[in-house]
């Protein structure tokens, strides 16, 4: 059975916020942003299922970075997004555009 | 602010750190995820709390978040995901944190630790199969890491030399054609100078002397050796100096010694202040210029020399027992090494020698006839040509016989991991179908076998030292104190090692590959119980079937040795064999140096035992029956030819005191026994009627003379008597020749005392007459007579015991391996018993329907074991006394004892079978 591609609204926003952060993008980093930047608070768990999940879409990829003091010796993971995770948000953006293309909103609400 | 409520101690022993949050909270929190991602969301978690510690709250706050945190952390959700990623991203799961840049240990890297604490959870979780596992090895592997450790000691070790290609033996051949027998000193010296193929020439010749040390005397064995010995072998010494050349260039002037490695630390604790110190051998002080290379035990790799000194010192070291004999070429007692000239080829140098001796033989015909000298380089030689010639093959049938002990040992792992395998194929066929990596499991899998068969080494090491402290209890009872050198070296554990290394593999890999068996679907389904894969159940059964086939074959072997040593202990020796001690006094090492003193030290002995109010009988002997030594002298018998170029026999003889037939019990058929008078007048011999019929046959030799090659006069004949065992007790009647003890030729005599008591109060009493008349005597032996009948019957004894050992290990290997496959057979039964019970089968039906299962494999391995065994036991036949290796009582009992054991076995479970309540067989799966 194939896998959606569909993105999911978290799933959306934890993608700009990966590409946003570029190399620094890990768990916390991207918690933070979306945080800061969307409104949203999540937890650091729901972040990583969300990217997890991404990653098994293959939208984005990982990697272990170094081991660090401040994290108590630990490595981070580090996600990159692919090009077909970009591919997917382009997608995405253009849907949302070629919808929003029919839409007039002072019209409407007047009528 | 308050301070902190935590004590710092109470985190960060392990890199969290002093400011890290509570080390509980990170371990309840790890432990909740999914290892590939706990590193990082714990880490984002960690990076957190310290942004949130702030300076002047103190860490309480962040405490609690970071505990709240733990405990709401994502778990399922995570959980899933990670399974889903693995699922389809296989290489995601290499993905995970790299332990190995925070752990040193490379370890972790090869064999990760989650493996080993795993197989040890899931080995422990079973302790039963884990003990019978791991015992099953160890005996195994025990008994072969112990018998390889004899051989390695016997044949293996040889004499370690550097550059040991070109290190070479040269014998000399007796007369009568045995090629490879010692040396003369002065046939040595001709050698040493005679030819250009060897660097240098040197020998050795063990020596026995009376060592004195803090007032104590002990026997010990040492070696007299050429000044240049352990230059020549390439070896340093372990302290001081070898010896210099002048040392051992005229007789008797330099009283020096070096002292064996162990005899230094066992004595004088290592200590190196030891050098110009002083040794009394046989009562004369030495010099100890020196401790021996500790790689160097002696030129026989069994023993361990305590002394050394160079051949110089010959007749003060050898005492009385063998005079002057560095100037007599007839005395051969010297083994000659030799390193070969770099590019000389060994039979160069054979050629070079055998012409050197040949002119030796035209410039010395009285002495040097027939005598050639033949080089065999060292490699070949373990102990020595004869010796190797007799002991290759029994090593050979002992590491046989402990081989096919590890083989059942392995096999019951085998097929114990199988029926494991089995029940865990469900187990195996979800976590492959939730995405774990055939090879992840496969690895999981070896590692629960090497760890089995690692344990099962290492007990098994403790085992084998068990078994050579056993076997080394049987030191063969002869005179000379012997330092055996048998130990666990580090060769026997690399070869433990290996075979349990490759046990562990050979029945890890099977089943592991059985298991991984990535067709899950029918497992989950359940198909596949009850009726099983026709495969598996075939290949346990014929490990079973192979198991009692070897054991078969061990039995019939344990039985043939038995049988044997009952034969054997059933022989009459032909003398007598009751209660009696025998006492071995050595006055030449006791401080009488003259004939005379000797001759009166003997007189008082006999004396004074002939006083003791429990001795009744004395003999007085040089020789035994059936002692370990061989002793023939040559005979020039009137009228009869010989093929000898002195026209001499060789024929075995004892030179006995009067008294000696009367206490021996040893009738005279003809003529007299000695009597006092044949201590002073001609000398008279008695000859047994094997003597007679051979060579003599319906004559009448009363009155004839035995003559002495190049001597006047003879040996008159005054008696025959009964034959005797003289060698061995298997032997056909053997011509024997015994010559009266006479005035002024005292030789090594020992006594044999009878009486009104046991053995061991013989000996005791024995032993008080020594001490009353010289407490400082130095004995050779003091023994019982079963003692020393006890050499004989050493081989069979022997023989029969380690094969019984090792056949009732085998046995029981097998009987638990029956017992597994009939057990298992009955739990995989359950459904098809219950329905069988319930449409009217007893539960006696049920029981033999469950033993006839187990014994028809028994049945095909004791038919193949017959085979096997009447193809292997012809090879035994050397071995056995007077039994024939068909021995019919042998190839009845086996059989019989196998099956009870076997009926046994497969009867224990297979009761469980009628227990079987048939509704709830039904309703199960």
């Amino acid at each position: 059975m194939a896998r959606s591609t569909h993105l999911g609204d978290l799933e959306e926003l934890t993608l700009l916020a990966a590409l946003r952060l570029g190399p620094d993008a890990h768990g916390g980093a991207v918690r933070d942003e979306l945080k800061r930047e969307a409104g949203r608070s999540v937890s650091v768990s729901t972040v990583y299922v969300t990217l997890m999940r991404l990653e098994e879409k293959g939208y984005v990829r990982s990697e272990l970075g170094r081991p660090e003091a401040v994290r108590g010796g630990k490595a981070r993971r580090l996600f990159a997004v692919s090009p077909e995770g970009v591919a997917a948000l382009e997608a995405q953006r253009d849907v949302r555009a070629h919808l929003w293309e029919g839409v007039d909103l002072e019209g409407d609400a007047r009528a | 602010m308050p301070e902190p409520r935590r004590p710092a101690a109470r985190r960060g022993p392990d890199g969290s750190g002093p400011d890290g949050p509570p080390q509980w909270a990170i371990r309840l929190a790890g432990w909740r995820l999914p290892e590939e991602v706990a590193d990082a969301v714990v880490g984002d978690l960690e990076e957190e709390y310290r942004s949130r510690v702030r300076p002047e709250q103190g860490r309480s706050r962040a405490d609690l978040w970071f505990w709240w945190r733990a405990v709401t952390v994502r778990r399922g959700a995570l959980r899933r995901a990670a399974a889903r990623l693995r699922a389809t991203r296989p290489t995601w799961e290499r993905n995970r944190p790299h332990r190995a840049a925070l752990d040193p240990d490379p370890w972790s890297r090869i064999v990760p630790l989650r493996d080993v604490s795993y197989a040890l959870r899931r080995l422990s979780r079973s302790p039963g199969f884990t003990a019978v596992a791991i015992l099953s090895l160890a005996l195994g592997i025990g008994a072969n890491t112990a018998m390889f450790s004899v051989v390695n000691a016997v044949l293996l070790r040889g004499t370690p030399a550097a550059e040991p290609h070109r290190m070479v033996e040269v014998y000399t051949s007796e007369a009568d054609g045995f090629a490879y027998s010692t040396t003369s000193y002065p046939d040595y010296v001709d050698l040493r100078g005679g030819t250009e193929v060897f660097e240098s020439v040197v020998a050795t010749r063990s020596a026995i002397a009376r060592v004195e040390r803090d007032g104590r005397a002990e026997v010990a064995m040492g070696e007299l050796v050429s000044w240049d010995y352990f230059q020549t072998l390439g070896l340093d010494m372990a302290l001081g100096r070898p010896f210099l050349e002048e040392e051992d260039r005229t007789p008797g002037t330099h009283p020096v010694v070096v002292l064996g490695h162990r005899f230094w630390t066992e004595q004088y604790g290592a200590d190196p202040g030891v050098l110009g110190r002083t040794l009394h051998l046989n009562g004369r002080p030495f010099t100890v210029v020196g401790v021996a290379p500790e790689t160097y035990r002696s030129s026989f790799s069994v023993l361990v020399s305590s002394f050394f000194a160079p051949h110089m010192m010959a007749n003060e070291i050898m005492a009385g027992s063998d005079l002057d004999q560095l100037g007599r070429r007839g005395s051969r007692s010297l083994f000659v090494k030799a390193r070969l000239r770099p590019g000389v080829a060994v039979a160069q140098a054979d050629a070079a020698v055998e012409a050197l001796s040949r002119g030796l033989a035209e410039e010395y015909p009285d002495t040097n006839t027939e005598r050639i000298m033949s080089v065999l380089p060292s490699s070949d030689v373990a102990v020595h040509p004869l010796v190797d010639r007799a002991l290759v093959p029994v090593a050979g049938l002992l590491l046989g016989v402990v081989g096919l002990v590890l083989l059942i040992a392995c096999a019951n792992l085998a097929s114990f991991l199988l029926a494991r395998a089995e029940d865990r194929r469900k187990e195996i066929a979800v976590r492959l179908a939730l995405g774990a990596g055939r090879t992840a499991l496969m690895r999981q899998l070896l590692v629960e076998t090497v760890l089995l068969a690692s344990l099962g080494g290492a007990v098994g090491v403790v085992v084998a030292g068990w078994t050579l402290d056993l076997v080394m209890a049987f030191q063969p009872p002869i005179p000379v104190p012997l330092a055996l050198d048998i130990g666990l070296d580090g060769t026997v554990l690399a070869f433990t090692a290996g075979v349990s290394l490759l046990a562990g593999l050979a029945f890890g890999l099977v089943p592991a590959l059985q298991a991984t068996d990535p067709d899950v679907a029918p497992t989950l389904k359940n198909e596949g119980i009850g009726a099983g894969r026709s495969g598996r159940p075939r290949l346990r059964n014929a490990l079973v079937v192979s198991q009692v086939a070897f054991s078969f074959v061990l039995l019939i072997g344990a039985g043939l040795f038995v049988r044997s040593l009952q034969k054997a202990q059933a022989i009459d020796p032909g003398f007598y064999t009751g209660p009696a001690a025998l006492v071995w006094p050595m006055p030449e090492l006791s401080g009488y140096e003259t004939r005379e003193e000797q001759g009166q030290l003997m007189r008082l002995l006999e004396e004074g035992f002939r006083e003791h109010p429990l001795i009744d009988q004395v003999a007085r002997t040089d020789r035994v029956p059936l002692g370990a030594a061989i002793q023939t002298e040559r005979f020039l018998l009137p009228g009869v030819p010989s093929t000898k170029p002195d026209g001499d026999h060789d024929i075995d003889n004892a030179v006995v005191a009067p008294g000696y037939f009367e206490t021996m019990e040893v009738d005279i058929v003809r003529g007299r026994a000695f009597a006092d008078t044949d201590r002073l007048g001609d000398p008279v011999a008695i000859v047994s009627e094997a003597f007679v019929q051979r060579y003599y046959p319906g004559r009448d030799v009363l009155g004839m003379t035995l003559g002495r090659p190049g001597r006047d006069g003879g040996h008159r004949i005054v008696g025959v008597a009964r034959d005797t065992k003289v060698r061995t007790l298997g032997e056909e009647p053997r011509p024997y020749v015994y010559v009266a003890s006479r005035e002024g030729f005292v030789v090594d005599m020992q006594f044999v005392v009878r009486g009104r008591a046991s053995a061991p109060e013989l000996l005791a009493a024995a032993r008080e007459v020594l001490d009353s008349v010289d407490p400082d005597l130095v004995l050779l032996e003091a023994k019982t007579m079963n003692e020393h009948l006890a050499i004989m019957l050493f081989p069979p004894r022997m023989a029969a015991l380690l094969l019984s050992v090792f056949g009732g290990l085998a046995l029981a290997l097998s009987a638990i391996g029956i017992y597994g496959v009939v057990s298992y057979a009955v739990s995989r039964r359950t459904r098809e018993l219950g329905i069988r019970m319930s449409l009217g089968a007893t539960a006696r039906d049920v029981v033999v329907m469950a033993v006839g299962g187990g014994m028809r494999l028994v049945a095909v391995g004791g038919a193949i074991g017959v085979v096997l065994a009447g193809g292997v036991t012809w090879a035994l036949a050397r071995f056995l006394y007077g039994i024939s290796s068909t021995d019919v009582l042998t190839f009845v009992a086996i059989p019989v004892l196998l099956t009870g054991v076997a009926l046994l076995a497969a009867f224990v479970p297979a009761r469980r079978a009628s227990a079987v309540d048939p509704v709830r067989a039904l309703r199960s799966e």
